[in-house]
């Protein structure tokens, strides 16, 4: 035992001394960014580090991803950032895996004097209020602007005179009441067209047939449907093709999964709404950039959302 | 002094493994090596850690336990859903705790009783103890609780967190239980030999009983530390925590076979696998090589293990 103490000794004394060289080196570097996304297995933020990266390469800054194993793991996504507070970096960028769940990370970076950056999903606003923490900015796509698209996209295909229906996400969810409301307010705005009916089938594909095919019965005049999530949209095109009602009826979703992408290749759905996570990405590493530059940042930064339809796949 | 070491000798491997980790770290980030970090890291192992006692009694017992995830989800909503209909903090926790036990106790019965392997009866109760967090929930997590509640994760006891401080009491009075009580030595001998620890006059399925309900029971208390640290109880919380719980024993030197292990030895598994997460992190070494290593990690703990004992 006593034989193994002394070298490890002078291995321990010799780290030291690289160690404090290596701290006098650091303080010239240049700035560190963290950035957290909730998953790397999800298409969705895999664009999202792709943009965060060429931002960072051609800002050049540093930039550390990491992310969670799985997409629902909280604390380790909490775990994650406490880490990224011991490192030091200058800033974080966070797509929240939990929007509650996060807070306690937000405050303790407050606390270490570290600038925080919500990316993509909101912080609930009420928890960040009580626990007393703050963000920079939200970089994120503004889901009542694509609700506002898809109105105007339907107002367009019926040349301002139709009947519509609509398929609302679970109530209370935020994102599905953002879309809603943007999608009728410019409806509203608009004397010819008539909302005729607005039932939930609660984000789910099996209910979006099984209401949708209600409404077919009730109201068989419809001419367009605006369904909150594709999900729904695809269950309410199953309903249609059921009722042998294939192309009479105008289908945007929202989304753009894979599965929409097809159905409108097939022409079976007309549009859905995207988002684009690559500009999210590229845009929260540049607005860190320039609050490190202490230039003054807005509250909220939108990022382009877009109605893809055929001709844009 | 021989005799600790001699004792503890495989702890002692699993301790140098530990701080050779911590010295890699320590040369390849300037951030790694402070004290803040190392509470940091004492906070973020804590309820792999605490999981992990119970773990550790099952395994030696010569069981496993696959349920201890689902039961921290359950454990956790149950202790929420107390606080949010008005119930006393302490009442909630009793409820939360007990919830643990009896999911534990449950696996336990079917176990001795019922004679099912510890791996049926325990990936059952995975799934049962899911399905009713989630009922109980709705799907959807339960959030915001009181200043007095968040304390069992943001207050301090002496220099250490709250759950760094349970963490530590926990092991102290776990390490007398495992090793100074009847509860302990009848789980080492139910391990080593069970037809022996029958035959011997020891109740062996009461015992064991005892043994999945106190694993049960430290999940009850993981959950309501994570619950506390989230400042929400999730339905979804804990997924495979009990492989996390598992690795920490194992690192540690407790023997799948049952019959061996040391509650030093899971406390410095749980460390190594909390100082890997972190000093990669602090690295910004890619997520999906963080799980390549941690996974290597495990399995050459558990070889060299196996070359110790050979050489024996």
């Amino acid at each position: 035992m006593k034989k193994m103490f002394t070298p490890i000794f002078l291995i321990l004394l010799l780290i030291l001394a690289v160690n404090c060289q290596r701290n006098q080196q650091r303080n010239t570097d240049k700035p560190t960014i963290a950035f957290i996304m909730k998953t790397l297995n999800n298409p969705f933020f895999i664009d999202m580090q792709q943009g965060a990266k060429k931002a960072a390469d051609s800002l050049d800054v540093n930039l550390i991803i990491q992310a969670a194993e799985r997409e629902v793991d909280v604390e380790r996504q909490l775990q994650i950032v406490e880490n990224m507070i011991q490192r030091k970096v200058s800033a974080i960028c966070i797509s929240p895996s939990g929007s509650r769940e996060i807070v306690p990370g937000i405050v303790k970076a407050n606390r270490a004097g570290i600038p925080v950056f919500v990316v993509d999903t909101r912080v609930d606003s009420e928890t960040m209020q009580e626990a007393g923490g703050h963000i920079t900015t939200f970089i994120g796509s503004d889901n009542e602007d694509g609700g506002r698209l898809a109105a105007e996209y339907i107002i367009d295909k019926l040349e301002g005179k139709g009947k519509v229906a609509v398929l609302e996400g679970i109530p209370g969810h935020e994102t599905g009441d953002a879309r809603l409301r943007g999608f009728t307010e410019t409806v509203g705005n608009e004397p010819g067209i008539e909302i005729v009916t607005s039932q939930t089938a609660n984000w789910e594909r099996s209910q979006g047939f099984i209401v949708f095919q209600n409404i077919l019965q009730s109201d068989p005049d419809v001419e367009a449907l605006f369904a909150c999530n594709d999900m729904m949209a695809l269950g309410a095109v199953e309903a249609i093709k059921a009722a042998g009602k294939t192309g009479e009826i105008i289908v945007v979703g929202f989304d753009a999964v894979e599965d929409s992408r097809e159905a409108i290749q097939e022409g079976v759905m007309d549009a859905t709404i995207a988002q684009h996570p690559y500009m999210m990405g590229y845009i929260a590493v540049e607005k860190v950039v320039e609050k490190l530059k202490n230039k003054s940042i807005q509250d909220e930064i939108p990022v382009k959302i877009e109605l893809i339809n055929r001709e844009k796949l | 002094m021989d005799g600790i070491i001699k004792d503890y000798k495989r702890q002692f491997g699993t301790l140098l493994g530990l701080l050779g980790l911590i010295t890699i770290f320590w040369i390849l980030s300037p951030y790694f090596m402070t004290f803040s970090n190392f509470l940091n890291i004492a906070l973020q192992t804590s309820i792999n850690a605490i999981i992990a006692i119970g773990m550790t009694f099952v395994i030696i017992s010569g069981g496993i336990d696959l349920s201890v995830g689902s039961i921290v989800a359950l454990a956790g909503v149950t202790t929420a859903g107390s606080l949010q209909a008005g119930l006393p903090i302490p009442v909630a926790i009793i409820i939360g705790i007990g919830m643990g036990f009896l999911c534990g106790a449950v696996n336990g019965f079917l176990i001795g009783w019922g004679n099912l392997p510890p791996f049926i009866s325990t990936l059952g109760m995975m799934s049962i103890a899911r399905g009713s967090a989630l009922l109980f929930t709705n799907g959807r997590p339960i959030s915001g609780f009181s200043k007095s509640f968040r304390f069992f994760a943001e207050g301090q006891v002496l220099i250490f967190p709250m759950p760094v401080f349970v963490m530590i009491v926990l092991y102290i009075f776990m390490h007398f239980v495992l090793n100074r009580t009847k509860l302990g030595r009848y789980t080492y001998a139910i391990g080593g030999n069970e037809e022996a620890a029958v035959l011997s006059g020891i109740h062996v399925k009461l015992y064991k009983v005892f043994i999945y309900g106190l694993c049960g029971m430290l999940s009850g208390v993981a959950a309501i530390l994570l619950t506390a640290r989230l400042n929400s109880a999730q339905p979804i919380a804990g997924i495979m925590y009990e492989l996390d719980a598992i690795a920490a024993a194992v690192i540690g030197g407790t023997s799948l076979m049952g019959g061996e292990g040391m509650l030093v030895g899971t406390l410095i598994g749980a460390l190594i696998m909390g100082v890997l997460q972190n000093g990669l992190n602090i690295l910004g070494v890619s997520s999906f090589i963080q799980q390549t290593i941690i996974g290597a990690v495990i399995i050459i703990a558990v070889l060299i293990d196996m070359l110790l004992k050979k050489r024996k």
